[in-house]
């Protein structure tokens, strides 16, 4: 699933490792989340929403629009 | 009683426990091997040896089911993942292997070294996944 997690801690300049620190999560899960190599779980996207002050929409873009996930 | 939770508890309680017990099973061996003759040792000693050095065996085993529990969810889904293929890796040999030996292509030898097996399986799983560029899920 595409993020702009990646984007967001640059942003801010924060590491990876800074960012795990954060969220209490291993470097390479933080890795794995902006290579789109993994989907986190609803927890760690609402962290990652707070975190960033986001909605979880912002954060993730799974490919399909509000309007044809509505029909 | 209650553990501080998320990765680095994880990791740090694992370590306390995985390394030590390798430690341990080190010294076991040693002594074991020191004092106890296969032939003419008393069977309870033979029998007490073989749970003392099983011991720190099992309590590695605990600590990695720890780890696994204690993590935070894509190293769990790793360990879980390399895990699931150092067992079907093991369970694949240990079947090959049976059969072999029973249409006697294979000599008999221990069924320990299957345990040393998986560990090495999952090891080499875990290098993998750690090291491949592949999707997890």
């Amino acid at each position: 699933m595409k993020n702009i997690i990646r984007a967001l801690r640059t942003e801010r300049g924060w590491s990876q490792q800074e960012l795990a620190d954060k969220l209490d999560v291993s470097r390479q899960s933080v890795n794995a989340i902006e290579t789109g190599k993994y989907d986190p779980s609803l927890p760690l996207a609402f962290a990652l929403a707070r975190l960033f002050s986001r909605s979880i929409e912002e954060l993730f873009d799974d490919g399909t629009s509000v309007a044809s996930a509505a029909e | 009683m209650t553990h501080p939770k998320g990765f680095r508890a994880a990791n740090r309680r694992y370590q306390y426990l995985f390394w030590p017990m390798m430690a341990l099973y080190i010294v076991i061996i040693f002594l074991a091997s020191h004092f106890i003759d296969e032939e003419t040792s008393p069977l309870g000693l033979k029998v007490l040896g073989a749970i003392a050095t099983s011991l720190p065996i099992l309590g590695a085993l605990w600590a990695i089911l720890r780890l696994v529990r204690e993590t935070d969810e894509y190293s769990r889904l790793r360990h879980l993942t390399a895990l699931a293929q150092g067992g079907a890796i093991t369970a694949g040999i240990a079947f090959v292997a049976g059969f072999l030996q029973i249409f006697g292509a294979l000599p008999e030898f221990s069924a320990f070294w299957f345990g040393p097996l998986f560990f090495a399986a999952y090891g080499l799983s875990s290098c993998i996944l750690h090291f491949g560029s592949g999707k997890t899920v």
